[in-house]
């Protein structure tokens, strides 16, 4: 698979303020690949200098081969970003926005989708409504329709979701989802994990400027282990020790974080409630999940 | 390059819809220097004096007023930020906003054209040497509101940002009094006003009385083209000061 994007040690900073803070990754044609992170992550200033709005403060960055900024003529037909706070010309109607951009499109040698992009965001019902009069959530959705409207070969949506009802969200999915099926690359940055699970073909996690783990959504999910819960019927057990793992344990609900062995850890856990004559209420195993390694990313930087 | 034209004339076009559809920007643009034409030259003297050189007054109104509020207004609503993240370049979303602001100077013009031929002041002789002093002018002017509007905090201050340049602009040129009749310090000084020379160039176009000292005032626009685009680009924005 040829590469996409390329950054490599990437740095930004604002006065002393370092946003990002050394980030690498690479994302293959045709790939989509999520940026995970709360806010203050970084991953917006990551995006912001791949789309060529700022200059990188150190490392390099390549879209499609080209500087975003040195050869930003040659790259722009090529790209297009949905970015999380922008603004519109609020006197012009919905459809007349449309026109703009599409006008705009054909100028630059570039051959718009063919669908309406109105009917695939569901706002052709308010084509002829002035944009200052939609709301927040309709605004994203003009916001993709415009981003997806020059078919690139890479597009950037900096928290497409964010503001959209379920339904909008679903809607949004589907689209992104048709866009990368027609070959284009994607890079999406969110905070919201199953969006993150459901698209993304790689996907990296990012906590105040670095990037902490990344790969494939099992790979990534793999590096945080099982988890065995189960209730104990009173207070005051002294829970034993599994594959080196003590318990978590609150209101009478343990849960053990279990990296390696689960199995082995199960039957030593089974033998010692036996042994103590204890039935585990609700016992249950479960695969680590996204939100897991999550949470571990973040408490592990606050430490 | 084809492709910068072609999106200039298109965000152009979309100017002066937008314009259409805003009363206060229509009314500053527009309307609002023709009444000080009629304002001057109602008291002057020589009123075809004063309305030949109406155009500078419209430059000041129709191109920087104007186009200081629409960088500042569309710099603080994020909407350069999405211009510019589209398929359009920088040089595109200037000229685009230029071109507009020629198109709204060019109709005051031609307006101002037929008032001064139903008052018995003829119309214009040369007109080749207007447009060139439009077109001039008109790039001075851009440039320079590019460059006040990144020194303009907000969209609700503009008003009082660009009286000071306004009112130099108004009372030092030879709007209503001509060079030769400034004191010597004065005229000096007016010359030097981007103004000044618009106003002197355009005059002799409409009256074709054509001199080779023309040919300074084309320097002296030609030396805050230079200005402009230097001060434009250390000062122009594309994000919202606060940010």
């Amino acid at each position: 698979m040829t590469t996409a994007i390329e950054v490599t040690g990437l740095r930004q900073s604002y006065g002393a303020f370092e946003a990002v803070r050394g980030v690498s990754f690479e994302v293959g044609r045709g790939e989509l690949f999520a940026l995970l992170g709360t806010n203050g992550a970084g991953k917006t200033t990551t995006m912001e200098v791949l789309a060529g709005y700022a200059k990188a403060s150190a490392g390099q960055v390549r879209v499609l081969g080209l500087d975003p900024i040195a050869e930003r003529r040659r790259l722009r037909p090529k790209v297009s970003i949905m970015v999380q706070e922008a603004g519109f010309l609020g006197d012009l109607t919905v459809a007349e926005t449309v026109g703009l951009w599409r006008g705009m499109c054909l100028d630059a040698g570039r051959e718009p989708i063919k669908a309406d992009p109105l009917e695939l965001v569901q706002l052709k019902p308010k084509a002829k409504t002035r944009v200052k009069q939609l709301s927040g959530g309709q605004r994203r959705r003009l916001d993709l329709a415009l981003a997806v409207l020059s078919r690139p070969e890479v597009l950037f949506l900096d928290e497409p979701t964010t503001g959209m009802d379920p339904e909008a969200r679903q809607v949004t999915w589907e689209i992104i989802r048709d866009v990368r099926e027609q070959g284009a690359t994607v890079l999406l940055t969110t905070h919201y994990l199953e969006e993150a699970e459901r698209l993304a073909d790689r996907l990296a996690i990012m906590h105040e400027g670095v990037i902490h783990v990344h790969g494939t959504v099992d790979e990534v999910v793999a590096t945080t282990g099982d988890r065995i819960r189960f209730r104990l019927p009173y207070d005051g057990v002294d829970l034993p020790v599994l594959e080196g793992e003590r318990p978590e344990l609150r209101e009478r609900t343990a849960t053990y974080k279990v990296e390696k062995g689960t199995h082995a850890a199960m039957r030593r856990l089974l033998d010692w409630a036996d042994g103590h004559g204890l039935t585990l209420e609700r016992l249950e195993v479960r695969p680590g999940t996204l939100d897991d390694v999550f949470l571990r990313v973040a408490k592990e930087s606050a430490r | 390059m084809k492709t910068d034209v072609l999106h200039a004339v298109r965000l152009a076009r979309t100017d002066l819809k937008l314009l259409g559809r805003n009363f206060t920007a229509l009314f500053n643009a527009v309307i609002l220097p023709l009444l000080f034409g009629a304002m001057f030259s109602l008291t002057a003297p020589d009123a075809t004096f004063v309305l030949t050189g109406l155009p500078g007054v419209m430059l000041a109104f129709a191109v920087f007023l104007n186009l200081v509020n629409t960088f500042t207004a569309r710099r603080e609503e994020l909407v350069l930020k999405r211009l510019r993240g589209g398929q359009g370049s920088a040089l595109a979303i200037f000229g685009g906003a230029g071109l507009a602001a020629f198109a709204v100077f060019a109709f005051q013009v031609v307006l101002l054209a037929i008032w001064i031929d139903r008052t018995g002041g003829g119309l214009p002789a040369n007109i080749p040497v207007m447009l060139g002093g439009a077109v001039l002018g008109v790039a001075v002017f851009s440039l320079l509101a590019a460059a006040f509007s990144g020194i303009t905090p907000t969209a609700e201050s503009v008003q009082v940002a660009v009286l000071p340049p306004l009112m130099v602009m108004i009372f030092a040129s030879p709007l209503v009094v001509p060079l030769s009749a400034m004191p010597d310090a004065l005229a000096v000084f007016a010359r030097m006003v981007p103004a000044t020379p618009v106003i002197e160039i355009m005059r002799a176009g409409y009256t074709g009385e054509l001199t080779s000292g023309l040919w300074l005032y084309v320097g002296i626009l030609g030396v805050w083209l230079i200005i402009g685009a230097a001060l434009a680009k250390w000062l122009f924005r594309w994000d919202p000061r606060h940010s």
